[in-house]
């Protein structure tokens, strides 16, 4: 990754800088705009895309290889996650909560290749993800229940409550992506951290035994994302029968 | 009455700290830097506080699947989400720690 990322800095460094400074966010070193956590989410981003084409083009129903059989069982994990948190047609919405999960689930555990530097592990890359699961959740809430009526939720159900809900369900609802970004950010971190930790202070089987942890923690923090997601969705079309 | 007399001399303690402030006539170079030992009592803070909770919510879902053995999917299901939302708690305070230190 040091060697991609020197290259692309290299070749491609002036690209980068004209694009960061057309949006007015000048890099903080000009001479290495790509940073390698960027370089490793595009690596991980590219790998799961070339890795779903490669399975679309062997897809079947009658013989499922053990590839597809994966891949259906982690879809249909989620899809009955959603069917238990309360969403009626997760159909609509399951892509969105399976690409959430696998994705993070990726960006975790390359961190585990002694090569590689997990991507959730810099602030940045979960914040990135809470702010697009915060943007889809409203977008969907729109799309379901129309904009002014989704909007009139947020007062809650008793009118003249309306002035103290309005502030309450603003603030939590703008906390929703800042625990999503520090939870997901600050296990990945925090992993880390301890197995360095561990490494300066014994040598082997400490430091093994944190890792196999942080394989653990990576698998509960993807499924906890994308099952905040479900919850967040679910709370946006739910309709007051 | 121990717990009483015992009060009496945490209080006195207390207001005995002016003894521990610097004499008028001394300057040192650097004044004394209490972040670190902050950010070490609020993290253990927030630790012991998670390890509570946490402990309060296996109790309660390792009782109710001893109770109902047939709901334990849903009960580990709810048992999974509280613990991560109560570890998550623990880590606002890290990054905090981070961010302060």
């Amino acid at each position: 990754m040091h060697k991609l990322t020197a290259f692309l800095n290299e070749n491609f460094g002036n690209t980068a800088n004209q694009l960061l400074d057309a949006l007015h966010m000048p890099a903080a070193d000009r001479t290495h705009p790509w940073q390698e956590w960027l370089v490793t989410e595009i690596f991980v981003f590219l790998i799961l895309v070339v890795g779903a084409a490669m399975l679309r083009g062997s897809l079947s129903a009658v013989k499922p290889g053990k590839a597809q059989l994966i891949v259906e069982t982690v879809y249909g994990f989620l899809r009955n996650t959603a069917d238990e948190v309360g969403i009626h047609h997760s159909s609509k919405y399951a892509p969105y909560f399976a690409t959430l999960f696998i994705f993070i689930l990726a960006c975790n555990l390359i961190g585990i290749i002694p090569a590689f530097e997990s991507p959730t592990m810099f602030p940045w890359v979960p914040c990135g993800l809470a702010v697009a699961t915060f943007c889809y959740y409203n977008f969907m809430g729109f799309r379901e229940q129309g904009f002014w009526p989704y909007l009139k939720h947020f007062a809650g159900p008793i009118w003249w409550l309306a002035p103290l809900m309005i502030p309450i369900e603003i603030v939590s609802h703008l906390a929703r992506p800042l625990s999503l970004t520090i939870r997901l950010f600050a296990n990945m971190f925090a992993g880390e951290q301890v197995t360095i930790a561990f490494l300066k202070l014994t040598l082997l089987i400490a430091p093994a035994i944190f890792m196999g942890l942080h394989v653990f923690v990576s698998f509960l923090q993807a499924y906890i994302f994308a099952l905040l997601a479900m919850i967040y969705v679910g709370g946006a079309i739910a309709h007051e029968h | 009455m121990k717990t009483k007399a015992l009060l009496l001399f945490v209080i006195l303690f207390a207001l005995a700290t002016p003894t521990f402030a610097q004499g008028p006539g001394a300057q040192t170079a650097s004044p004394l830097d209490l972040r670190p030992v902050a950010a070490v009592i609020g993290m253990a803070i927030a630790s012991g506080l998670c390890g509570l909770a946490q402990g309060r919510a296996t109790a309660g879902a390792s009782e109710a699947m001893g109770r109902n053995p047939a709901a334990s999917a849903a009960i580990r299901f709810a048992l999974i989400l509280g613990l991560v939302l109560i570890e998550s708690l623990a880590l606002y305070t890290l990054v905090i720690v981070f961010l302060r230190t």
